[in-house]
């Protein structure tokens, strides 16, 4: 080493220099908003979901004051119902899973010594999603119009437009928004896992952390999107009159219970499994050892997200579906505590083998395992179904969620925060406040909380405005009450910490004397992220790897340098991390902003019917995404390769499966192929609640099997003429590819064209009955798909001509056709459903 | 009675909190509640022991020096303690909850009893074995000892029909019959509520049980089956409740009012509580509920009669009160 | 033979994929009890009483997951060092793969006992 180029210190200068101004953040009022870095959107993040957080306590504030006493008359009835709706969706969509996504997208470059996550723009777009929706669901209840049916939103009492208004509106397309804004940083956070490790980082060193986001970035992509086909015919319900929960025209309102906890009970798990991550990085830093039983933590995190996939009825278990169905239910829900019992073990067991330093956030560690374990046992009761029948709504399950969700998230996050302040803020927060704000809530949340179990069991229903004397539960509920504005005080004392921050003295470095990757952080915080990407050979690298700081900062790992003034980050295999490719990152750009802006005016605006504005608003999200496209990505470099140091040189340009867009394209397809089995389970499931499926009479006969299997074809032949054209396009016969796209996209439009006419042909009426109206839907989500190929088909035939995709530098041809993988997947099983199905039924 | 005591006595162990015999899962007087209540002190006492067993071991954990526990003793806690032991517990507990799960058998000459949830009330219809139906509202009453179904379902939005003493919560649910069979093992008065969201007047959506014992349950549901005989006294009331349009939502038997969009009104008085189970049944309450039933029940489909004389309202009341 | 069956499955190799094979077949025996108990009360109306069907189901999960097991724990016993395996090293990743694999095989197999156990308990449709 001591022959080394980096010995140089004018050289490392230099370095420092150019990484610096490549790096550095957009200057001024409103141009430092365009910046996509992910140590500034990460922390906008995460303050923006902390607020949301806070403001959805005081929510919570508001409804214990209404329920210290009996018949207490503070707030009204439909100020009541509009609380506790809007505290449980904003603590659940605006707080934990963002929360979540937005530490992660502060911790995950630190953890994996990237520079950077693949796509920067892409949480930039995310954040601004989620800022829009979130104001747009919370402020409502400054004008009373906040969803006021639970956070559940059952139908019929939400679907009907006699019984519910506007606020009904604003939760499923507001909450629709954000669920696309946490897709897309799903997308981001496996990509970055999987493919944005440092050279040497296999599987089984990489810290835990990103294991447990890796599962639960997994987790959102098959658990949201049926949420988002449930909101969709939800929405064709309300607004255009097709009923599918309706039973008087065919629906089910078990439809929606179903859609709703296929994503609602897997999201337990995604927003507990998180805080469990932090407790993996955390403890093996107070016991100063290596975490034992590192497998078996990813096994319990692999095992906890399928089981949770097998959990959803048992929030039905008194919906009267037979006793056996239940059962399956209530057998996986107790299989699902086997794997959490073996994290809390590895956890017992490292301390136990460690030497344990005392500290705040082990405190809170510690302290918040305690309560989880509460609210696990309490789980376990209630997957029991006979006790389920008595304690199901009411104040008991109330207890449990909370018991867990304090335990498993809130706990934890603020523990976090006591652990990771130092490293974004260079400065550690007061251990003596820390630690009373510790006993304060744990106090707090022990008073609130335990009490409800007995009113619970005293029979006090949740979602109450008040209950009466005569139940003998008042001293519980004010119990509860002077709990939670402990538990209030608590926060405010965290808070009043946070605030003094900025006053306090600068922490040493890796204040902790922890052993994992993200410590490398320097209180004097640079914007690239990592000084050079290090050889990473052990699990604990500071710990274990000898003079590793120092070689980090003295740029003796890769990539110590940006000679062509671009950010860049290395990309690595998924199982080994051998370097790839360098890939360049997005830099500022007004660009995500302003497609989330106008994104979000679609949604906006169909909430309030505005259906030509929501459109304007449509086509101009097409014009920022494509234009996003066409500059920020797949771009040609100027050279084939660079050195990253050591004698190794790496292209600057993948297709095909090596490439992140390419990992970004399958897993957003992974998604919508689930949101589209939301939809084809919705036509199945109306096959077994009604004896005749399909219905019979005037409107209800249809589409036959000539047109879908027409539509069938063309989608086949789209596909098909995509992939030859990749193959032709490969081999360098550009005109012949040229041709097969435009085939292919002739034949897309006319597959548009031949899927409307089956039911158009038969004159099937959606608002007759569930039958035509989910034939229409899986009908219009087909066709849709087909446009959107139609687009992306197009977009590849200009790029070729603007030479901007060659047969060397594909990924735009390689991307679009993994979408039509799925697009052909897709048009098969909606035209085999409509078409052939009802043959056989 | 002991019964109460008892669970009272469990409470008590807890917290010095209050306790109701009327509306309590734990003041049981039926069987499935029994059963229910059980296996909550099982399950209650199991975990008390393991999560005091988990403290302790985290207490030793953080306490024990360094290297006290070995690597292979360490992977060998967390395979058995954290692995084995739960499979075995939790597959016990799933194998003693599933005979549990069962129903109680029906037989075809057993009580049935429609219920249909409305917002905010309840519809009530009995239906004896080989007899006319007898419809009434808003009070379910049982024979000790014979077994009763329940058929629900709901008119308009989603309810639960949840009676905490004699039985768990079964969701009604529109467009859909759901079955719930219960025993009555002791007869007194109790409640039942709504225990699924169902919009502005959730809370107030309860409901009085009266288990009585067969023969008194038998001359009961005799006495309903009969039209009401109002005190002669009351007949400004009935005029009154005619001329108010009363009878186009509400029935009662053996008049012209034949409404079906209320609740039916044919024994209204011999119900012990007002407004689904809302407060206790008096010429008081009922006068305001005859005035202004939105300020005593927000979202309920009666409006409020702000022209209506207060003798009027006085007059139903009292006619409404005398039907029993 | 022995030794050429060992062979073979030392050659298989392990990865992200074969890591997910046990609670993938859990997931599907899950989803095909569902279904299975799900169709027969919506569409016959009552359950065959010797569930052949659910049992051979059952039986052929177990043996996938088993399956899946025995192949990862052959794999999982490479010659060498001693533990902690945390090492950079080719046969440790594969060593971690694998024992992970078989640890979720464990998992999966109580997973589909537990999911089965009702249908000795509960024989009809209410």
């Amino acid at each position: 080493m001591s022959l080394h180029a980096q010995d140089d210190p004018a050289l490392r200068a230099a370095q420092e220099d150019r990484l610096r101004a490549v790096w550095a953040p957009p200057q001024g009022l409103f141009l430092r908003w365009t910046d996509c870095n992910n140590n500034r959107v990460g922390v906008w993040y995460t303050l923006t979901a902390f607020c949301f957080m806070l403001f959805a306590g005081v929510l919570a504030l508001i409804m214990r004051t209404q329920l210290a006493v009996p018949e207490n008359d503070l707030v009204s009835a439909n100020t009541f119902n509009q609380l506790f709706t809007l505290h449980g969706s904003m603590m659940m969509f605006l707080f934990a899973v963002p929360m979540f996504e937005a530490v992660s997208i502060i911790l995950l470059p630190q953890l994996l010594g990237a520079r950077d996550l693949p796509f920067p723009r892409l949480s930039a777009f995310g954040y601004w999603s989620f800022l829009l929706g979130g104001v747009f669901v919370g402020g409502s209840i400054f004008f009373n119009a906040a969803p006021d049916g639970g956070w559940f939103m059952y139908p019929p009492l939400t679907t009907r437009t006699d019984l519910s208004g506007l606020g009904a509106d604003i939760w499923m397309l507001g909450l629709s928004f954000i669920e696309v804004s946490s897709v897309a940083a799903a997308v981001e956070l496996i990509v970055g896992v999987l493919k944005c490790r440092p050279p040497g980082m296999r599987l089984n060193l990489m810290p835990l952390y990103a294991w447990y986001i890796l599962v639960v970035a997994v987790m959102i992509l098959f658990a949201f999107p049926p949420l988002i086909a449930g909101d969709v015919l939800f929405e064709m319900e309300r607004l255009l009159n097709w009923p599918f929960f309706d039973a008087a025209r065919g629906g089910d309102p078990l439809l929606w219970q179903h859609l709703f906890w296929i994503f609602g009970h897997p999201e337990v798990y995604i927003v507990f499994l998180p805080s469990i991550a932090l407790f993996a990085m955390m403890i093996p830093t107070f016991a100063q050892r290596h975490l034992l039983g590192y497998p078996w933590i990813v096994l319990a995190a692999v095992g906890t997200a399928f089981l949770s996939f097998g959990l959803w009825v048992h929030h039905m278990f008194a919906t009267g579906l037979p006793k056996i169905s239940l059962a399956f239910f209530s057998a996986a829900s107790e299989a699902v505590a086997i794997p959490t019992g073996i994290q809390i073990f590895a956890f017992i067991a490292t301390l136990w083998a460690g030497k344990v330093k005392w500290s705040t956030p082990l405190l809170y560690a510690t302290g918040s395992l305690a309560i989880f374990v509460i609210g696990g046992l309490t789980g376990v009761m209630v997957a029991i179904a006979p006790f389920d029948w008595q304690a199901h709504d009411t104040y008991f399950v109330v207890a449990h969620l909370h018991y867990v969700l304090i335990g498993g998230t809130l706990l934890p996050l603020f523990g976090g925060l006591y652990y990771y302040w130092p490293l974004i803020t260079g400065k550690k927060l007061s251990d003596r406040l820390g630690r009373t704000a510790f006993w304060t809530l744990f106090v707090g949340a022990n008073l609130t909380f335990f009490p409800m179990h007995f009113s619970g069991l005293y029979g006090m229903p949740r979602r109450v405005f008040t209950y009466p004397s005569e139940l003998g539960i008042d001293y519980l509920n004010l119990a509860s009450t002077i709990g939670a504005y402990l538990f209030a005080a608590g926060t405010a004392i965290i808070c009043f910490d946070l605030a003094r921050s900025p006053w306090r003295q600068k922490a040493p470095r890796n204040p902790w004397n922890a052993g994992t990757l993200e410590w490398l952080a320097h209180p004097d915080d640079e914007d690239w992220g990592i000084r050079s990407v290090p050889l990473i050979e052990s699990r604990y690298p500071i710990w274990d790897q000898k003079d590793f700081v120092k070689k980090v900062d003295e740029g003796r790992f890769f990539l110590p340098d940006a000679e062509e003034g671009r950010r860049e980050t290395i990309v690595t295999t998924v199982l080994d991390a051998r370097p790839l490719y360098v890939v360049r990152l997005g830099t500022p750009s007004w660009v995500p902003m302003l497609t989330a802006i106008a994104l979000g005016s679609v949604f906006i605006l169909t909430t309030y019917h505005l259906y030509w504005w929501s459109l304007a608003g449509a086509v101009a999200t097409l014009g920022f995404v494509l234009y996003w496209l066409w500059t920020g990505t797949a771009e040609i470099p100027e050279k084939d390769c660079k050195p990253i140091g050591h004698g190794i040189e790496l292209p600057l340009y993948v297709s095909g499966s090596s490439a992140p867009g390419w990992w970004a394209m399958f897993i957003t397809m992974m998604a919508d192929a689930t949101a589209f089995s939301g939809l084809v389970f919705g036509y199945y499931f109306f096959w077994t609640v009604h004896p005749e499926f399909p219905p019979s009479g005037p409107g209800m006969d249809g589409p036959g099997s000539f047109w879908p299997m027409v539509a069938l074809a063309l989608a086949a032949l789209s596909w098909g003429t995509t992939v030859a054209a990749r193959e032709t396009n490969r081999r360098g016969i550009v005109g012949t590819a040229r041709l097969l796209l435009v085939i292919g996209i002739a034949a897309s439009l006319a597959g548009i064209w031949a899927g409307l006419q089956g039911p158009l042909t038969t004159g099937l009426d959606p608002e007759l009955h569930s039958y035509p109206a989910i034939v229409w839907v899986l009908v219009i989500w087909t066709t849709a798909h087909a446009g959107v190929g139609a687009i992306m088909q197009g977009y590849t035939l200009v790029r070729s001509i603007a030479g901007r995709m060659t047969p060397r530098y594909d990924a735009d041809l390689r991307n679009i056709t993994v979408y039509q993988h799925f697009m052909a997947l897709t048009a098969i099983v909606t035209y085999a459903t409509i078409g052939l199905f009802p043959g056989v039924a | 009675m002991r019964g109460v005591k008892a669970s009272c006595g469990v409470a008590a162990l807890f917290v010095l909190g209050g306790c109701n015999r009327h509306q309590s899962a734990l003041t049981v007087f039926g069987e499935e509640a029994a059963t229910v209540r059980h296996l909550t002190i099982v399950m209650l006492v199991g975990a008390i022991v393991i999560a005091a067993g988990v403290a302790a071991l985290m207490i030793t954990a953080v306490r024990a020096p360094e290297g006290r526990l070995t690597l292979s003793s360490g992977m060998r806690l967390i395979g058995w303690v954290g692995g084995v032991v739960p499979v075995v517990v939790l597959l016990g507990l799933l194998l003693y909850s599933l005979p549990a799960m069962r129903p109680l058998p029906v037989a075809q000459g057993d009580l049935r009893i429609a219920v249909e949830g409305e917002q905010f009330w309840w519809r009530v219809q009995y239906q004896p074995p080989g007899a006319a139906p007898v419809v009434t509202a808003n009070e379910i009453r049982v024979p000790v000892g014979r077994t009763v179904q329940f058929d629900l379902t709901a008119g308009d939005v989603i309810h639960s029909f949840w009676i905490p003493g004699l039985a768990g919560k079964m969701d009604m649910i529109p467009g859909r019959t759901n079955r719930l069979i219960v025993r009555a093992s002791r007869p007194g008065t109790f409640r039942g509520v709504c225990t699924e969201f169902c919009g502005l007047s959730h809370a107030l959506m309860a409901f009085d049980v009266v288990a009585m014992e067969p023969a008194a349950f038998d001359a009961w549901l005799a006495n309903e089956r009969r039209p009401a005989a109002p005190a002669a006294a009351t007949a400004a009331g009935a005029r009154a409740f005619a001329a108010n349009g009363c009878a186009g939502c509400h029935a009662i038997a053996g008049t012209d009012a034949a409404g079906q969009i209320g609740p039916d009104l044919t024994h209204v008085g011999s119900r012990t509580s007002l407004g689904a189970g809302n407060q206790p049944m008096s010429r008081a309450a009922l006068v305001r509920f005859i005035e202004d039933a939105p300020a005593v029940k927000p979202g309920a489909r009666m409006p409020a009669y702000p022209q209506m004389s207060r003798q009027d309202a006085q007059a139903i009341a009292a006619y409404l009160e005398s039907m029993k | 033979m022995k030794r050429g069956l060992h062979g073979m499955v030392t050659r298989l190799k392990v990865t992200l994929w074969t890591l997910i094979v046990p609670p993938t077949v859990w997931a599907a025996h899950f989803l095909f009890s569902y279904l299975w108990a799900a169709i027969h009360c919506a569409k016959v109306g009552g359950f065959p009483r010797l569930p052949i069907l659910y049992a051979v189901g059952t039986i052929v999960a177990l043996l996938l997951i088993a399956g899946a097991g025995i192949i990862a724990h052959l794999q999982s016993r490479v010659p060498g060092d001693t533990p902690p395996h945390e090492e950079g090293t080719d046969s440790d990743r594969m060593r971690f793969l694998a024992f992970s694999t078989v640890l979720l095989a464990a998992l999966s197999f109580v997973g589909v006992l537990f999911t089965a156990a009702p249908v000795l308990f509960l024989t009809d449709c209410r």
